[in-house]
């Protein structure tokens, strides 16, 4: 039975105004420090330096610019690029495998699925700080340094993935479906890639963005494991900008982070339609 | 239910699980329980490969427990914590009622959706530059406004008082995460079945009962995620307090995680100290998220419908 | 099946980029590698700069540099892990920041580095001749073996405004400035009387308590650790109390080095102008000359009443390296050749990339001699004339490796009791905690 939603109470007008503004402000509130780095990528060392915070751009862009391709270690495609693949590897790993553990943990019913439901939350746990010191000594011994993969093949297993996923997936996935497949006649694995998968496209994309703005900014990892010049990932070579602290060029540094940050609001962009859209799950009615 | 049927499907839990397990064998077992033995041993110093096991185990365990330091960082990262997280969920859950009810109209909710997630994205490294500028002293952007109108007499040292430091460092993280929290929400709503809505439009509720009774049970799932993930992220706490003021000032800001950083970093690389502040937070992290889901374990699901119906029976008997 | 699709072709890219970058080293394979890690580009510039002079060794060698800047505390994990892991891709050359030089100069690190001596490097010789700053050679000896040395000479020197000076005293004349602040007292007593008398006229004598901490803490008489226990120094003792004097009297504009406040001083836009800064050559062409908008050329150097060194770069030899002869070549070049085409030289002039590059102070006392330190930003002031003799003072005895933990707690509770928060014994005693908390040194 179609209800006609029009016939609504809507919310009263002021209620409506209040909400415009609490939103605006919001916006307003975080979209602030953009519109200042934005602006101190326009500015040279000596106004950042005197005022670090200004809404006036200056007419430096195009010197930071000079400033930015005169560093021997700035080359912001390549940085580009190998930020790109170490991301999206990551993202695609991460997220493709996080999906196929959760629909593990959800869709069957195995002996160890309470045990290892709870290791992936004990895992979800463990402070990473510590677990970091023994993770790139372990590669150093290994010679894997200077090497993508150990930034990339690791997030096959991230739980916090796996948990969200799983919670996502107890009350939205349609257990029918999957039985109707199968009594077609379909494979474990192709109900999976082609049932499942399409089903959990927001929150994939959801968790996609994340994952990839998390690998994205990620410095402390690939600083320490990429020491060839040739790997160097954008946030690298951004902190590389900052030198002694008394030769720092600050309007150049802006620039750089601007154009870190830029790729991440391409993807963001691309999948946040499935944010903005309505993609409803109720596929199975009755 | 169809027991049969899945019980010899089990068999492709265990196959789909393989990729998980093996990554986490291959990558995170040897430096975990690296990091667990050590808490045990007398390592520190770089370069040093040798250990041996303390006489007294718990030696490290009882230096951190007592430490001065450690106990400020437990009280810190809690407190500060409980400031970001409170107003993160109210306003989360707000903005998701807003967005995803049918009743508020809400133009360029997609711009303010895609706004509200984007100080996600910028690195903690700039965000923790920009609000140093940000509370300077003596002169900066805040205390020039609040001299200007009067506010405050003469400039404010928000990096020496103790309880501004802490309220901005809890504020940037509220900033930095209160758009993420609401697009989990909102795409947690996304999933609810809309004939669910229809229903409860058909009867009549009013949009808070909706989303009381009917959104945020259908939420239960990701709410205890949401829940889960604040909790372990709050007492993980790093990059902002150790950006921002390098947990100063005297302490003020000290979070747990960067307590066992400087423990391993701050000159004299006590790895054995650290590992052992770290097993201690993951036996803290552990009980709290037992706790948790013991929390969201009481609301059943079946009571929760019966909560719904009870209701729809009620306005039937009034109409 | 799209999203495999995908993952294929990402596994593809990964698995080429590995592979094309492992190739491309490959083909370089004729010459041999030499390695170099900083944390700025400076160093890496002047073996550049070495092989452009030198283009038959150029011939023979590549370079291959790492870069890590010292922000966010990244070189150090970076430079242990590749000193320890050894191999081809352990640096031959390293560098390290005054900072933290002593760790790897006398600290846990210092066994991986090469005696200058061990690579050939007459020391001893060339020591004296270049008149080599004291202080340079005490911090990269280790157990009276000569492991590293800098390149500049940081002793530090009081760098006053011209203007602010002439309505505190009616003069700019740096005889008069430099009695009026004590020089060659070796104590703040003058300076302080001074503070009081300028504060009348309206002028502020420093800009923050952080310009007189370098000052204070080189010149104390023991470092921060005696016998592995923390041992507060006297003299550093008394910078609690200096501090609070200059809060007291409103001396200063209550800055922070290298925020906005203190930048802001430089140009006198403060809310007080502000007589002068503590600090070496580097501060005027770096961060004063930058910071100062109209103020060029209003500027003069004088001898301060205490003598101290703030910051420098030391060059290190890996033990292990296998091109020694080259290795030592360019070190010597860099830090022990005080001819005119000696990277000290070039240094000290500007002139390492061609004419108008700023000039610095070098730890050849030799080459400071014959160089020409006129800066119009002082007014045509020689300031070689004060930096030589102020390099003398410098003390290279007293440091730790961990000082720079060290000083940031101490600067840190400083900090509180100078602002109210608590009284000066808390403080003291917080300090302690924090160090006992933090470092493997006992505190009592």
């Amino acid at each position: 039975m179609k209800y006609n939603l029009s016939k609504v109470k809507r919310v009263s007008k002021p209620v409506l105004v209040i909400m415009y503004i609490v939103c605006i402000f919001f916006a307003i509130l975080s979209l602030l420090p953009f519109v200042v780095m934005l602006v101190n990528a326009t500015r040279n060392t000596y106004q950042v330096q005197q005022h670090a915070f200004s809404f006036v751009p200056s007419k430096y862009l195009l010197d930071n610019l000079k400033i930015l391709n005169s560093k021997d270690t700035f080359h912001p495609i390549r940085g580009f690029i190998n930020s790109l693949i170490i991301s999206s590897g990551a993202t695609v790993c991460a997220v493709y495998f996080s999906t196929l553990t959760a629909y593990a943990l959800v869709a069957y019913t195995w002996k160890l699925r309470g045990a290892f439901f709870s290791l992936v939350l004990a895992f979800m746990m463990i402070p990473m700080q510590v677990t970091s010191i023994g993770f790139y000594q372990m590669m150093y011994r290994v010679h894997m340094t200077n090497n993508f993969l150990p930034l990339i093949l690791p997030s096959i297993a991230s739980p916090s993935m796996v948990f969200f996923m799983r919670q996502y997936m107890i009350p939205s996935l349609p257990l029918e479906i999957v039985e109707s497949a199968r009594v077609d006649g379909c494979h474990e694995f192709r109900i999976f890639n082609q049932i499942v998968i399409p089903m959990m496209k927001p929150a994939m994309a959801t968790q996609g963005i994340f994952c990839f703005v998390a690998s994205w900014n990620q410095l402390f990892l690939p600083q320490i494991l990429l020491t060839n010049k040739q790997r160097y990932t954008m946030p690298i070579m951004v902190s590389l900008l900052k030198g002694d602290i008394y030769k720092t060029e600050y309007g150049a540094v802006y620039l750089g982070l601007t154009l870190t940050i830029l790729p991440l609001f391409v993807v963001y962009f691309l999948l946040s339609k499935y944010i903005i859209a309505g993609v409803a799950l109720g596929g199975v009615k009755g | 239910m169809e027991k049969r049927k899945t019980f010899s499907y089990a068999r492709y839990g265990y196959l789909f699980s393989i990729p998980f397990i093996v990554a986490f064998m291959l990558f995170w077992l040897y430096p975990i329980l690296y990091t667990a033995i050590i808490g045990f041993t007398d390592l520190k110093g770089i370069g040093t490969t040798k250990f041996h096991f303390l006489s007294e185990p718990f030696k490290n365990f009882k230096t951190v427990l007592t430490s001065a330091s450690f106990k400020t960082a437990l009280r810190n990262t809690v407190v500060i914590w409980i400031i970001n997280f409170i107003p993160q969920i109210v306003f989360a859950l707000l903005f998701t009622a807003w967005f995803t009810s049918p009743r508020c109209k809400i133009r360029g909710q997609g711009f303010f959706k895609i706004v509200f997630y984007m100080p996600n994205i910028m690195t903690a490294a700039t965000v923790a530059v920009l609000f140093q500028a940000l509370f300077a002293y003596p002169t900066s952007p805040m205390n020039d406004i609040l001299t200007k109108f009067g506010i405050i007499a003469s400039p404010f040292n928000f990096e020496v008082s103790k309880t501004s430091a802490k309220l901005i460092v809890a504020f940037i993280q509220f900033w930095m995460w209160y758009g993420y929290t609401m697009i989990i929400l909102i795409s947690g709503v996304l999933g609810i079945n809309p004939e669910i809505f229809e229903a409860a439009e058909i009867d009549g509720c009013t949009s808070a009962q909706t989303f009381f009774r009917i959104t945020i049970p259908c939420l239960r799932t990701i709410l205890l995620y949401t829940t889960i993930t604040a909790m372990i992220g709050g007492l993980n706490m790093y990059d902002i307090p150790r950006l921002y003021l390098n947990g100063g000032p005297d302490n003020a800001t000290l979070t747990t995680n960067v307590y066992i950083y400087n423990q391993a970093f701050a000159g004299s690389y006590m790895y054995n100290r650290a590992a052992a502040a770290s097993l201690i937070m993951l036996i803290i992290i552990a009980v709290c998220s037992v706790a948790i889901f013991q929390m969201y374990k009481e609301k059943d699901p079946t009571k929760v419908d019966r909560k719904r119906r009870h209701l729809a029976a009620k306005k039937e008997v009034t109409e | 099946m799209k999203k495999l699709v995908i993952a294929l072709m990402v596994l593809a890219l990964v698995t080429s980029a590995v592979f094309a970058g492992g190739a491309a080293e490959g083909a370089a394979g004729k010459k041999t590698v030499l390695n170099i890690m900083s944390f700025t580009d400076e160093v890496p510039g002047m073996v550049t700069k070495y092989f452009e002079m030198h283009p038959e060794e150029a011939a023979k060698y590549e370079v291959k540099t790492t870069i890590i800047a010292t922000t966010d505390g990244l070189y150090q994990p970076a430079l242990d892990e590749a000193l320890k892991a050894g191999g081809a891709d352990a640096p031959d050359i390293y560098c390290a920041e005054s900072a933290f030089v002593l760790k790897y100069a006398q600290g846990d690190m210092a066994d991986y580095a090469a005696t200058y001596k061990s690579l050939g490097i007459d020391v001893d010789k060339l020591l004296k001749s270049a008149d080599i700053a004291q202080y340079t050679i005490d911090i990269g000896s280790r157990k009276g073996e000569l492991v590293a040395l800098g390149y500049q000479a940081t002793g530090g020197a009081f760098i006053y405004n011209r203007t602010a000076a002439k309505k505190a005293f009616g003069t700019d004349d740096p005889a008069v400035v430099a009695e009026k602040i004590g020089a060659g007292t070796n104590s703040w007593d003058k300076f302080f009387q001074t503070a009081a008398e300028i504060r009348k006229n309206g002028v502020a004598i420093v800009s923050g308590d952080g310009d007189i901490w370098h000052a204070v803490e080189n010149s104390s008489d023991k470092g921060w650790i005696v016998d592995g226990k923390l041992y507060i120094d006297p003299k550093r003792e008394a910078f609690i109390d200096l501090s609070k004097k200059l809060k007291d009297g409103d001396f200063h504009n209550d800055t922070r080095d290298w925020q906005e406040g203190w930048f802001a001083d430089m140009k006198q836009a403060g809310a007080k102008p502000v007589l002068g800064f503590y600090g070496p050559a580097w501060l005027i062409n770096y961060t004063i000359g930058q910071n100062c908008g109209d103020t060029y050329g209003d500027w003069g150097v004088c001898a301060p009443n205490i003598g101290f060194f703030w910051g420098g770069t030391w060059v290190f030899a890996n033990k292990d390296t296998k091109n020694a002869d080259i290795v030592a070549k360019i070190i010597k070049w860099i830090t022990l050749d005080d001819s005119d085409t000696g990277l000290q030289y070039f240094w000290a002039n500007g002139t390492l990339n061609g004419e108008g590059g700023t000039k610095d102070c070098v730890a050849s006392g030799t080459v400071m001699a014959k160089s020409n330190g006129e800066l119009e930003f002082l007014k045509g002031q020689n300031m070689f004339d004060v930096f030589v003799p102020a390099n003398q003072y410098a003390n290279g005895k007293n440091l730790t490796q961990y000082d720079e933990t060290i000083n940031t707690y101490w600067r840190d509770q400083v900090r509180q009791y100078t602002a109210g928060a608590k009284t000066r014994e808390q403080a003291i005693k917080d300090f302690k905690t924090q160090v006992a908390d933090n470092l493997d040194v006992i505190v009592e």
